[in-house]
């Protein structure tokens, strides 16, 4: 063959070859119609390189803060915390703010995940927590809130949760208990481990908690260990799952599975049913796959690994069971993709206009998964009889910059304080703030 | 350039070049054989190392591909033959191809399957093709100085 030739034809080759890897692509669906019930699914891709896009973590500057919907105002009630991801608020009016991170146990074990790494870290998301708890409590004379160091040096702690005067605590590793007096500024117990929860790799390293209504069982939000499986289906035993504790004894069996990365456990007031978010599986498209809040069953499978509302079948994992396909129970109401919903609240205070009042916020965490950039916000989700109904409306905005360039803040864990104001933890800007109705 | 400096760095650069020549080979019919375990058994042992051999195989491959690119477009002297420039192509579409299956590797799971294991044979055979032009061009040298 002659040289002209060759020097044509193989370029182009690669060219061609390149050109046709389809790097990354942008979302095509409408948000709209992925939310709610019947979402709109599409056809499941392969990535050279998936979707991405990740804002830089830049923090609040000087007043700014996040915009609020119509009839409602934001102030700030703490800031200079380290990396807040969860809120409780107790008897008294004092609310914990638990200050974690991961653990950072994964190991690197595929030449992705040390680009992967880098990447992430830019949006400020994976700053170091404070394995602590600090305690912020309102002063009667000037409405100011003060902050007092809680409880210090625990493992990765996000699940909390209060029954009578013993207070449980979610590390990535087990649930702690420690005595408790309401009013006082911080907790002297050395504590004792009720519980062991799965804590090898800790792909997925938060574990929410939330007591029965009897006080009697605790149940636990444990997430996978992978996106989809990639780290072998044996490090998958008892998570991407709802374990439900006995408080007296410790013992534990598996309550529900096959919700991927479950969080915001919840009792939906109306019904008394047992309410989660779920964060769904990346890298088969920026509108794949929709992010949820469900009920859910004793006993109920909800997919993950095997499918996705329903009976979608995800080819990535080996082997296949349709026999597990088949009994995967649709999850309830679809949150648009990517979202990264790590919050829910079903709000029943009266301090909000009557719109918000009977439903759910949700925090949206947002995801490096998708271009344009999604969540990033706090919505309110309608419910009506005990079901969610209609679209979800945004409600706090504008955590990212409107050229989708910087990343002030991102919501993360929900409260509702003494006085019914939406209180919502911040672990970029690493701030709380509290949303109440305006003309207050 | 002083011709005895430029002796030196040619002979240097051979070495250089046999010493981390072969290395990608070996790494990407490593990674061949990997994928194709992991294809048959799922385990994702195998698809992870796979996914390590392609990506260390390329950095091995830098030096060596620098030194047969100046070899063969900045020749000197000696001209270089239409064989060397197609094994030049051939090697550098293997290249490609094993560039195009390191992030079809990075996908989880069995997503990397069946293109991965595809691509890994891709790999292999421009690599084989590629070497044997090369060989085929040492052994007609070797043959024509017999004759001269």
């Amino acid at each position: 063959m002659n040289d002209k030739k060759w020097t044509t034809v193989v370029p182009t080759v690669i060219v061609l070859a390149v050109a046709l890897s389809g790097c990354g692509e942008r979302a095509v669906v409408d948000p709209q119609q992925q939310m709610g019930k019947e979402p709109v699914l599409p056809v499941a891709k392969n990535f050279l390189i998936p979707p991405m896009q990740v804002p830089k973590g830049v923090g609040w500057q000087g007043d700014a803060h996040p915009t609020v919907a119509s009839g409602l105002k934001i102030e700030k009630i703490a800031d200079g915390l380290k990396h807040p991801r969860q809120l409780m608020t107790l008897p008294n009016g004092d609310v914990l703010v638990v200050e974690s991170n991961g653990p950072g146990t994964e190991p690197v074990t595929t030449p992705k995940q040390l680009l992967a790494g880098l990447i992430k870290s830019r949006s400020g998301k994976g700053a170091k927590g404070g394995n602590r708890i600090t305690l912020l409590r309102k002063q009667a004379s000037t409405g100011k809130w003060e902050q007092h160091v809680f409880l210090e040096h625990l493992n990765s702690p996000f699940g909390l949760q209060l029954i009578g005067q013993t207070l449980y605590v979610a590390d990535t590793d087990k649930i702690m208990k420690y005595a408790y007096t309401v009013g006082a500024d911080s907790i002297t117990d050395a504590g004792s481990e009720l519980a062991d929860l799965p804590d090898t790799i800790n792909h997925h390293w938060t574990k929410s908690l939330l007591a029965s209504p009897d006080g009697k069982k605790l149940f636990v939000g444990v997430g996978s260990n992978s996106n989809i499986t990639e780290n072998g289906l044996a490090v998958e035993y008892r998570r991407a799952a709802i374990l439900e504790v006995d408080v007296a004894s410790g013992a534990s069996r598996v309550f529900a599975t096959g919700l991927r990365n479950p969080t915001g456990l919840q009792w939906e007031p109306q019904s008394g049913k047992l309410w989660a978010i779920v964060n769904e599986r990346d890298e088969i498209g920026a509108d794949l796959v929709p992010d949820y809040m469900t009920a859910v069953q004793d006993g109920g499978f909800y997919g993950w690994p095997y499918s996705y509302y329903g009976q979608h079948v995800d080819q990535r994992v080996q082997p296949q069971r349709p026999d597990m396909v088949q009994k995967a129970i649709k999850p309830d109401f679809a949150l648009t993709s990517h979202v990264a919903p790590l919050g829910l609240l079903f709000y029943t205070g009266s301090n909000l206009p009557a719109m918000y009042r009977g439903g759910a916020f949700v925090s949206e965490h947002g995801s490096w998964d998708r271009s344009p950039l999604s969540g990033y916000e706090v919505s309110y989700v309608k419910f009506v009889d005990g079901r969610p109904t209609g679209q979800k409306l945004p409600v706090v905005t504008g955590f990212a910059s409107s050229d989708e360039k910087s990343l002030f803040g991102a919501p993360v864990g929900l409260a509702q304080s003494a006085d019914g104001a939406l209180l919502i933890a911040d672990d970029v800007g690493n701030a709380v703030w509290s949303v109440t109705a305006s003309g207050q | 350039m002083h011709p005895e400096i430029s002796k030196r760095s040619s002979t240097s650069a051979a070495v250089v070049f046999d010493l981390l020549n072969p290395i990608p080979f070996g790494f990407f019919a490593g990674a061949l054989i990997f994928d194709v375990i992991y294809a048959r058994t799922a385990d994702v042992l195998w698809i992870k190392s796979a996914a390590w051999l392609i990506s260390i195989g390329l950095v091995f491959a830098i030096v060596p591909r620098l030194i047969n690119l100046f070899r063969v477009w900045f020749p000197g002297s000696r001209r270089s033959t239409s064989r060397e420039k197609a094994a030049f192509f051939v090697y550098l579409a293997g290249i490609a191809a094993a560039i195009v299956n390191a992030f079809v590797h990075s996908r989880d799971a069995y997503g990397a399957m069946p293109e991965g294991a595809w691509l890994s044979i891709l790999t292999v055979t421009l690599l084989i093709a590629a070497t044997v032009l090369v060989s085929l061009q040492q052994s007609h040298s070797y043959y024509d100085r017999e004759q001269a």
